[in-house]
């Protein structure tokens, strides 16, 4: 799961390289526009749906991995 | 491509596509291949403001096209009356808005020769509802469609588009048997092959008179046919089902030369580009033969069944033949249609901006900071990137700090006609900033939400907030422009508000001051300003 959401932070954010530190503050093109990208993304890809709540907390890698967590285990 | 929008629909175009603020029609680009007028249905309730505002957003079309240069494809998306569904109290109202809407962008298809209409209900009618809209993302982002269908919206597009810029296909190159009539008219004779009648016959006969049509809006039709010419010249004079006869068709090769050849040849003699042509036979050899020996040339898969050829000719059309060019009987038409379609909008248009302006009905409210307020002030500043002069980000605690040491703080609610959008921007100046080592009233922060600009509000409301600092006594106000990668539309707001630029960094900070006394802080009288 780690390794696929970098895999689409990398690819929607144009990146040449990613880790856990990516960030809405640390990356450029992490924009409003870029997060609606990147919360159907993760929906399409993981099968779920995220609820406007969890899309607000979604700032950074680590919220991802942990809102994901909560939501598959 | 630039794209006039209500709605957020940035991630269904290509990436090097810009677009237009919200229902902002106040800045038509000059330096962009063409334009893209994509206006959803908007999400309200009240059935007459909502009818009022698609009514509206007809004459916001005719404003622009007049502005845009008529050589430029300008491609407009019909409203889809369907996109979401409510239960409302009064159906017909919406239906007739929305219809409306959509005969006016006809209109202008009709009479601008740059203008392409694309049915949107093309695309959305392959899916449920559910699949086309959804609501968490309407609510969020604003969203009209339903970003889960970005790729086959984007692949719909790419595919329009194409068949909009390709040169329309001239010549239809068409074999015999067992394409144009079932069977093979050297084995099955003039009354033995299938053309007219039962089935199969009755498929071919329907496929022909399709092709009659085509060729009636210009299209060539041309045969090459492995056959004996002598056969075919009879079978079309005495088969009494045949519909394309010899003089149907503007030349042909009938022979037992390769059709790559023959092909060539028909090229030659009707002086027409070989990527012009299009290759219809039913034998997969022949197909593959041209393919591969005349590339430029199209060739359509064959149906295997008869009685899947009009659908087959349906796609041959949407493809090769689709009729954009204007000819001369279409022009005649045209100049016509045009003298009315203008006088018909004269009535119905505004005539320049400030009357597009005066008719919204817009109504400013400005407030000072207070209890109720401050958290929507902080969250602003955390939130607004791009109209924002300094992007300062402060919290609740902050703001509240702010007025008690005096600083003025007002944030601006805007409605019009449309609706209300509530409060969506403030000011804050600090009486003792320190601006360029000068102490005095400066502004700190600045911003508005993208939803209300393109209306002039922004300089409205800025020119307000300095005449009430100028009631209040204050003689100088200094502000700022801090770049950041998002707030380069803001660059050169001050000055454009009259302000002087006292100096410009390297880094692209810019500090500025204003004397209150010799300013003009006029603002013109459409904009209903009330302070709270």
């Amino acid at each position: 799961m780690e390794e696929k959401v970098l895999e689409i932070l990398k690819d929607l954010f144009e990146l040449e390289t990613v880790d856990e530190t990516c960030s809405q503050e640390t990356c450029e093109k992490w924009d409003s526009m870029a997060h609606l990208n990147l919360v159907v993304e993760l929906e399409s890809e993981f099968g779920i749906s995220f609820e406007p709540e969890e899309i607000g907390e979604m700032q950074s890698y680590k919220d991802v991995i942990r809102i994901l967590k909560s939501k598959i285990g | 491509m630039f794209v006039f929008r209500n709605n957020t629909v940035e991630r269904f175009f290509p990436k090097d596509y810009t677009f237009s603020g919200y229902d902002d029609i106040s800045f038509v680009p000059a330096d962009v291949d063409g334009y893209v007028w994509f206006y959803q249905l908007p999400v309200k309730y009240d059935q007459d403001v909502l009818c009022s505002e698609i009514r509206g957003y007809a004459q916001k079309l005719a404003f622009v096209l007049a502005q845009v240069d008529a050589a430029k494809p300008f491609i407009v998306l019909t409203m889809d009356e369907g996109a979401y569904s409510v239960p409302f109290t009064s159906g017909t109202e919406l239906m007739a808005a929305v219809s409306e809407y959509n005969n006016a962008l006809v209109e202008a298809a009709g009479s601008h020769s740059n203008v392409k209409l694309l049915d949107i209900r093309e695309f959305t009618r392959q899916y449920s509802e559910e699949e086309v809209f959804d609501w968490k993302f309407w609510f969020i982002s604003q969203m009209g469609m339903n970003p889960k269908v970005t790729k086959p919206f984007m692949a719909w597009w790419l595919r329009k588009l194409d068949e909009i810029a390709l040169k329309r296909k001239k010549c239809l190159v068409l074999d015999l048997d067992n394409t144009l009539w079932g069977g093979v008219l050297g084995e099955d004779g003039i009354e033995g092959i299938k053309l007219g009648g039962d089935y199969p016959g009755k498929a071919f006969h329907y496929w022909q008179e399709a092709l009659l049509e085509l060729s009636k809006t210009g299209v060539i039709l041309t045969v090459c046919s492995k056959n004996n010419e002598a056969d075919v010249l009879e079978a079309w004079e005495k088969n009494p089902f045949m519909v394309l006869k010899k003089d149907n068709f503007a030349t042909w090769r009938i022979n037992w030369t390769d059709k790559a050849t023959n092909i060539k040849e028909l090229a030659e003699e009707l002086n027409i580009g070989l990527d012009s042509f299009v290759f219809v036979d039913d034998n997969p050899t022949e197909r593959e033969l041209i393919k591969q020996m005349l590339p430029m040339v199209e060739v359509p898969e064959f149906p295997v069944q008869p009685y899947e050829l009009p659908v087959f000719f349906k796609d041959l059309v949407e493809k090769y033949f689709r009729v954009y060019s204007v000819t001369s009987e279409d022009k005649k038409k045209t100049e016509q249609y045009k003298a009315n379609a203008q006088r018909a909008q004269a009535q119905r248009s505004f005539v320049d901006f400030d009357s597009f302006l005066e008719s919204l009905d817009i109504r400013i409210t400005i407030e000072a900071a207070n209890e109720f307020n401050i958290p929507r002030i902080a969250q602003m500043t955390q939130k607004t990137n791009q109209f924002n002069l300094t992007t300062k980000r402060y919290t609740d605690a902050d703001v509240r700090q702010f007025v008690e040491q005096g600083w003025k703080i007002w944030c601006i609610s805007v409605a019009d006609r449309f609706g209300d959008n509530g409060i969506t921007g403030c000011i804050m100046v600090n009486p003792n900033d320190n601006l360029n080592e000068n102490k005095g009233w400066g502004i700190d922060t600045m911003l508005l939400s993208c939803r209300i600009l393109g209306k002039g509000i922004e300089v409205a409301f800025i020119k307000k907030i300095l005449s009430l600092l100028k009631e209040s006594g204050v003689e100088t106000v200094r502000a700022e422009y801090l770049p950041t990668a998002k707030n380069a539309q803001v660059k050169d707001f001050y000055e454009k508000c009259g302000f002087t630029c006292e100096e410009e960094y390297a880094d692209g900070r810019k500090s500025y001051s204003l004397d209150l006394n010799g300013a003009d802080l006029s603002i013109k009288d459409y904009y209903h300003i009330t302070v709270k």
